[in-house]
């Protein structure tokens, strides 16, 4: 009898547990604003605070997440070497830090020790699988830098105009626009090609978002923007070469990746020159680069686990100043000028049997990861499976405050062009440009409010 | 970056914050006098001497090269050998306190990235190509720094003598002292207040600073700092060589120098926690304000400081050999460095969340 009333008592606890975090029981006012990430939010406002494990993880997991970790920092060198052998032979960086600082945003330059900046290249038109094409003797991404006695593929060059403008009370500020130009080329590019410049984009949250039930993104979209408020929103279908099948594209400025494991394994081969099982073939294949070793994949599959489960376990920094005034009217201000028309403040994570600490989580990241129509002036004028010219997924906003206290002084956008959030916003256009031009008519009080409330996230 | 402890202590806040909206009463600020002494003498006492002595160290460096490079005798490769030493230790013990400028603007991998790119390293000298200060600024952080020189004056298995350094590997070696020294230089500058002068940035914490808008915010930095090199050093260099049983994996392994980079690196935890720098002690320490108020903790966290830094005394093989022959020795440090590891992450950070509130 005792027994069985321990059990009973056990199996109420438990009733009442699992009704608690059933989210949809949960009143949406009951949630803590500062919660960002939901349980997998961490309260740091330190130069660290994109580096946080998960609170809460297992000891295992936590060993396999610092496991991920020390491979994030590590430095390759050229092959053959006792230990993280086979940098390049041509590459971007020589570790995942080094373009990642701190896990957060990276520095807008591209061929330098601490550069985060790469370009993408391609031919027009598509590739069997509806992707962009690769340019002979280049592939798809441009590396500018090579072990010794290779020659890097290019340099590349990045040059600024720079216009001034004033809003109605005369604050001004200014946009630097960008021009990418190439020059070195190793060997010749016959007619015309396209470029695509991405810069290292933060790492915190993405288990989370990878974790948001497909059918929610996609409800998200209005390709003839039937509500008729200006945004349509499309998935971007990619290939994925991991499932070797057709998939919503998640990650990436674009939205051209479908998976975290994906994601990692393109980065170390195209950005560090590391093969793996993903992606077993050298970058340089085929190139006058190519070291013709036969030392594939060079990446242990143990490692490139880690780093994806390392990259799917970062915590959200939790919000500051929830309950200021200026924030919460910045908030609605936000909401007036239907950013959230795009940056959706709320998703919901589905179900994970395979790590139950994605599961069932209310986040708030103010992204639909869905491509949308940026206008001339952001355009990369580079198609990238669904994605069109113009098209650039909605950045994700969770964590934007601190970019300037974990990659000073932060740069915005995909190629950090823009170097405060109000430089960001005035680069907005397209489907955006009536929810910029809401924030430039605002008045200067409404609109350091709407810029205390981003500061916040 | 990991911060696993801190992940621990971050559920009891979530599951406390998700359970109740916050209502915290305003924290009673006390008159801070003690707190801020702790940030000038850090700022005085620590940060500022430390960095001065890298700098000094690297010029005694560049310099006893220059002299190597003239009269390459073995008395003159030892005395390089020594410089170098000497600049490590100052480097290894300042970080301690790895924030701000030295993480900010990338000084760290710029002087110190591991493993060197031997491949690389030995082809460039074989080459034509030239060597000069600027040709080393654009070179790849795993071809320059400690460890490329380290290769260069100990060889592999320490086993470099005076003789053998070839003329190329002079030009090279020459070149990368003095690119040291200019990085060091940077550092330096960056706190200095006649430069960059971030120590501004600290002294004035929760005082206008644009970097720290509360002293609290500053002061878990500070642990937060002391917490990671125990974490670097217990987790990172020390596991990853003993549990491969690869002495290829040690950071110094030229050198043989692992084990004094691994001790001068809590030395300079002990140095910050006592606000003490070769010799010269501040007014004020973070164990002074702890002693205040919890004296338990205080002689806790000097304890378990002592303890890990004469743990290394134990080994007594280089850690190339250690790693194979003195495993209990290995693990017993490393033991000792977790324990004050969690101590500092978890009551010291709880200390400071309690008593510093401005």
């Amino acid at each position: 009898m005792k027994k069985l009333k321990v059990i009973g008592v056990l199996a109420l606890l438990v009733l009442v547990l699992t009704k608690c975090q059933k989210a949809a029981d949960f009143p949406a006012d009951k949630y803590d604003d500062r919660l960002s990430g939901g349980f997998a939010t961490v309260f740091d406002i330190t130069s660290h605070a994109f580096s946080n494990m998960f609170p809460g993880m297992a000891t295992y997991d936590q060993e396999v997440h610092a496991f991920g970790d020390a491979a994030f920092n590590k430095s390759f060198v050229t092959a053959p070497a006792p230990i993280n052998s086979g940098l390049g032979t041509i590459f971007n960086n020589t570790s995942c830090i080094s373009c990642h600082h701190n896990d957060g945003i990276g520095l807008p330059t591209a061929g330098e020790l601490q550069s985060s900046l790469l370009v993408r290249i391609s031919l027009p038109g598509t590739d069997a699988h509806g992707g962009p094409v690769a340019v002979p003797g280049y592939g798809l991404q441009l590396q500018d830098k090579a072990v010794f006695g290779k020659v890097p593929e290019c340099k590349v060059n990045i040059t600024y105009d720079y216009q001034t403008y004033s809003f109605a009370d005369g604050e001004t500020y200014n946009l630097r626009a960008p021009t990418y130009t190439l020059t070195n080329l190793y060997t010749a590019i016959s007619g015309s090609y396209m470029l695509s410049p991405r810069l290292a984009p933060p790492m915190f949250g993405l288990g989370l978002l990878e974790a948001v039930p497909e059918s929610e993104i996609v409800a998200f979209a209005d390709p003839n923007d039937a509500n008729g408020d200006g945004i349509k929103g499309k998935a971007n279908y990619v290939w994925d070469v991991t499932t070797q099948s057709r998939q919503l594209g998640r990650f990436g400025w674009k939205a051209n990746t479908a998976s975290i494991l994906t994601q990692v394994a393109a980065a170390y081969n195209q950005d560090i020159g590391i093969t793996n099982r993903i992606f077993p073939v050298e970058s340089s294949y085929g190139q006058s680069q190519y070291d013709g070793l036969k030392d594939d994949p060079e990446l242990p599959d143990s490692t490139l686990n880690a780093v994806k489960f390392y990259a799917t376990t970062l915590a959200v920094p939790a919000r500051r100043d929830v309950t200021d005034a200026d924030t919460k009217r910045g908030e609605l201000l936000f909401k007036q000028a239907n950013c959230v028309g795009c940056h959706k403040q709320t998703l919901t994570t589905g179900v994970n049997v395979a790590f139950p600490p994605l599961s069932n989580q209310v986040i708030h990241p103010y992204t639909d990861l869905l491509v949308h129509d940026m206008g001339p002036g952001l355009a990369d004028n580079r198609p990238d499976f669904g994605a069109g010219p113009q098209d650039w997924r909605t950045a994700s906003l969770w964590g934007i405050g601190l970019f300037q206290k974990v990659n000073n002084p932060g740069y915005y956008l995909h190629d950090g062009r823009a170097r405060t959030i109000t430089e960001a916003i005035m680069w907005h256009g397209g489907e955006a440009a009536a929810s910029k031009n809401y924030f430039a008519k605002l008045s200067k009080a409404d609109r350091d409010s709407m810029l205390k409330f981003l500061n916040s996230l | 970056m990991k911060n696993t402890i801190l992940a621990l202590s971050c559920i009891a806040v979530l599951g406390l914050s998700s359970c109740s909206k916050s209502n915290n009463s305003t924290p009673t600020n006390t008159d801070g006098t003690a707190e801020a002494q702790v940030i000038t003498d850090f700022v005085n006492v620590v940060a500022n001497p430390n960095y001065i002595d890298i700098q000094t160290n690297a010029s005694k460096l560049n310099d006893a090269v220059k002299t190597l490079v003239a009269t390459p005798t073995q008395a003159n490769l030892l005395a390089t050998r020594q410089a170098w030493k000497d600049t490590r230790a100052a480097w290894e013990s300042c970080e301690g306190f790895l924030f701000g400028p030295v993480e900010d603007n990338s000084y760290d991998p710029t002087m110190d990235d591991w493993p060197v790119n031997k491949v690389d390293l030995d082809a460039l000298i074989a080459s034509n190509n030239p060597l000069s200060v600027s040709d080393i600024t654009t070179l790849e952080t795993t071809l320059k720094g400690f460890h490329a020189i380290e290769y260069i004056i100990f060889g592999v298995g320490s086993t470099k003598k005076a003789a053998d350094i070839t003329a190329r590997e002079k030009v090279y070696l020459t070149s990368l002292t003095e690119s040291l020294y200019n990085t060091t230089t940077d550092l330096r500058n960056s706190w200095d207040p006649k430069s960059g002068n971030f120590s501004n940035d600290v002294l004035t914490a929760g005082k206008g600073s644009k970097t720290y808008a509360t002293r609290q915010a500053f002061f878990t930095v500070l642990v937060g700092s002391m917490t990671a090199i125990c974490e670097e050093v217990g987790t990172g260099k020390m596991q990853d060589p003993y549990a491969a049983r690869d002495s290829t994996l040690d950071e110094s392994s030229f050198s043989h120098n692992s084990t004094t980079d691994f001790k001068n690196n809590i030395t300079g935890v002990l140095n910050v926690y006592l606000c003490k720098y070769n010799g010269v002690s501040g007014s004020t320490s973070l164990s002074t304000l702890v002693a205040a108020k919890n004296a338990a903790l205080d002689n806790k966290i000097k304890t378990q400081i002592n303890t890990a830094i004469a743990s290394f005394s134990t080994i007594t093989l280089t850690y190339e050999k250690a790693i194979y022959d003195q495993r209990a020795q290995i693990l017993a440090t490393q033991a000792a460095i977790a324990t004050l590891q969690t101590t500092l992450n978890v009551d010291l950070q709880a200390f400071i969340k309690a008593n510093i509130k401005d």
